[in-house]
């Protein structure tokens, strides 16, 4: 029996809850709730996936592990979307590390029971697949972003998509944490975060970041923001973006 | 609907292979008007390839052979799908266009792949841009078709879903090489997946279209040619490009170069 709230919890998920009820209500029965804190690797590159993860609250930032340790993020999964879609398709390890950016919860479901309803085929099976595209585009669009804009530019951006994903105006982050998902050296973060301070869009405090002007940081971004949005709303219906949604 | 294209000709069609005839013909390598086609009862392409042999026949008749022209456009953002192209020979670039006039390379498709994995994942019409970046042969198959095997053949999804997670990792690859690597080590890894694809050391390409690939400056492209043509890595004269010197490449390319399994 799974309890009320919990059918509440996984409904801040967009793809949980764009589930037709029938199909939702199987789901659910799969479905436990798990929190985390800022940092914690849910697995590294290489590791054999036990869970696969529908963040509700929380947002997790895929890395790209370079030989030399240098890390890059490529994409970022919220409540947007469902961390682990190496799974089904056919991988049972991920050459990704998976890192939580903001402390929050999630859905998790056994590997095997994701395995098991994506081979049902169906509502769900099409939605992953929708998804799976939606996630390509936005790791294509961080490379583009990464050799053609600013820092300051992919700064906002990085931002915004995280502000997108979060309850509050308050981002618990520090510049290192930032300067690992970037790739890029703490110096720059800093550098470009105090431009964007002085220009009144952001405040920096030890650690919090808090989004003052979103409609400013709009206009500094670069269009891989706005492109990205667009493809997430083509293809599930629905955008990210608090504002273009 | 004709393709648009960009410097090249439309896509000519070679034209519908049926089985029979493939069986009956196509058993050898046989010279057409020129045009060189291979026995399509092997398929040159991996993915095809990897398909049980009944599975693959059974698709044979929806299957067409195209001829991929340099600069040929399969599609562009916006454009409905129609087929998707299973390449046999050349190679095939994914770009990212950004306000119509950037673009960059996201990934490089030779016959180890397919354009055409959002078909696959249930996508009617395209974000990216597919342009031929080395001429060769496709086999074609209807959107609908492959969307219609893909749903029903568990062997096609299979395969499909595999390659869609290489695509993946491979344009993850490229967002955190664009990050740390510079121009050098870039353009040596093009040229030795390029190298790895056409399986041959020679090609024909523009520094123009190069620079579209990896999203600098045509100049930028000019000089570090010009230095690896000093070094004698490579030789270069007007579009004709050869790679003289495979190992120093390696030496100078970054640790993204993965050498795609040869079959």
């Amino acid at each position: 029996m799974v309890p009320a709230d919990h059918s509440q919890v996984a409904k801040k998920n967009y793809l949980l809850a764009s589930l037709p009820d029938k199909e939702f209500e199987r789901i659910l029965t799969h479905l436990s709730p798990v929190s985390f804190d800022l940092g914690k690797v849910l697995y590294e590159s290489g590791d054999r996936l036990d869970y696969v993860y529908f963040p509700t609250t929380t947002i997790i930032s895929l890395l790209y592990i370079m030989e030399n340790g240098a890390t890059a993020e490529i994409g970022v999964v919220g409540n947007d979307g469902i961390l682990g879609i190496a799974l089904f398709m056919g991988g049972d390890t991920t050459p990704n590390r998976a890192v939580i950016q903001s402390a929050g919860s999630a859905m998790k479901m056994k590997a095997a029971d994701l395995k098991a309803e994506f081979t049902l085929g169906g509502v769900f099976h099409n939605l992953l697949l929708r998804y799976t595209q939606a996630l390509i585009t936005q790791i294509s669009q961080t490379a583009v972003c990464n050799r053609l804009h600013s820092l300051e530019q992919q700064l906002c951006r990085w931002l915004l998509l995280s502000h997108d994903r979060l309850d509050s105006d308050k981002l618990v982050m520090t510049h290192d944490l930032i300067s690992n998902m970037l790739g890029v050296r703490r110096e720059g973060v800093t550098l470009a975060a105090q431009k964007l301070g002085t220009r009144g869009l952001i405040k920096n405090v030890r650690g919090t970041i808090t989004v003052l002007d979103r409609q400013g940081l709009e206009n500094a971004v670069c269009e891989c923001y706005s492109v990205v949005n667009a493809e997430y709303n083509r293809l599930l219906g629905r955008g990210i973006s608090r504002t273009f949604a | 609907m004709p393709p648009a294209h960009v410097g090249g000709s439309d896509i000519f069609d070679i034209g519908i292979v049926r089985p029979f005839l493939c069986r009956l013909l196509f058993t050898t390598r046989v010279e057409i008007q020129g045009d060189t086609m291979f026995e399509i009862t092997k398929p040159n392409n991996s993915l095809l390839a990897a398909l049980p042999p009944q599975t693959y026949q059974a698709v044979l008749p929806k299957l067409e052979s195209v001829k991929l022209n340099a600069g040929d456009r399969l599609y562009g953002p916006g454009d409905d799908f129609t087929h998707v192209y299973f390449v046999e020979s050349g190679i095939v670039a994914m770009l990212v266009v950004i306000d119509n006039d950037l673009t960059f390379q996201c990934c490089m498709v030779g016959d180890e792949g397919m354009i055409g994995v959002p078909v696959f994942l249930g996508i009617k019409t395209s974000g990216n841009r597919a342009v031929v970046q080395c001429p060769g042969t496709a086999t074609r198959m209807k959107n609908t078709d492959f969307f219609e095997e893909c749903s029903t053949n568990s062997d096609w999804s299979a395969i499909m879903r595999e390659f869609t997670y290489s695509t993946i990792m491979h344009i993850g690859l490229s967002a955190a090489c664009n990050r740390f690597h510079n121009l050098e080590a870039r353009l040596a890894l093009w040229l030795l997946m390029t190298h790895d694809r056409l399986r041959s050391g020679e090609f024909i390409i523009t520094q123009e279209f190069m620079s579209y690939m990896l999203g600098v400056r045509r100049e930028a492209i000019s000089k570090t040619a010009a230095s690896f043509q000093q070094r004698q890595l490579i030789s270069y004269s007007r579009g004709d490009f050869t790679i003289l010197d495979r190992n120093g490449l390696e030496k100078i390319v970054c640790s993204c170069y993965q050498p795609i399994s040869v079959h």
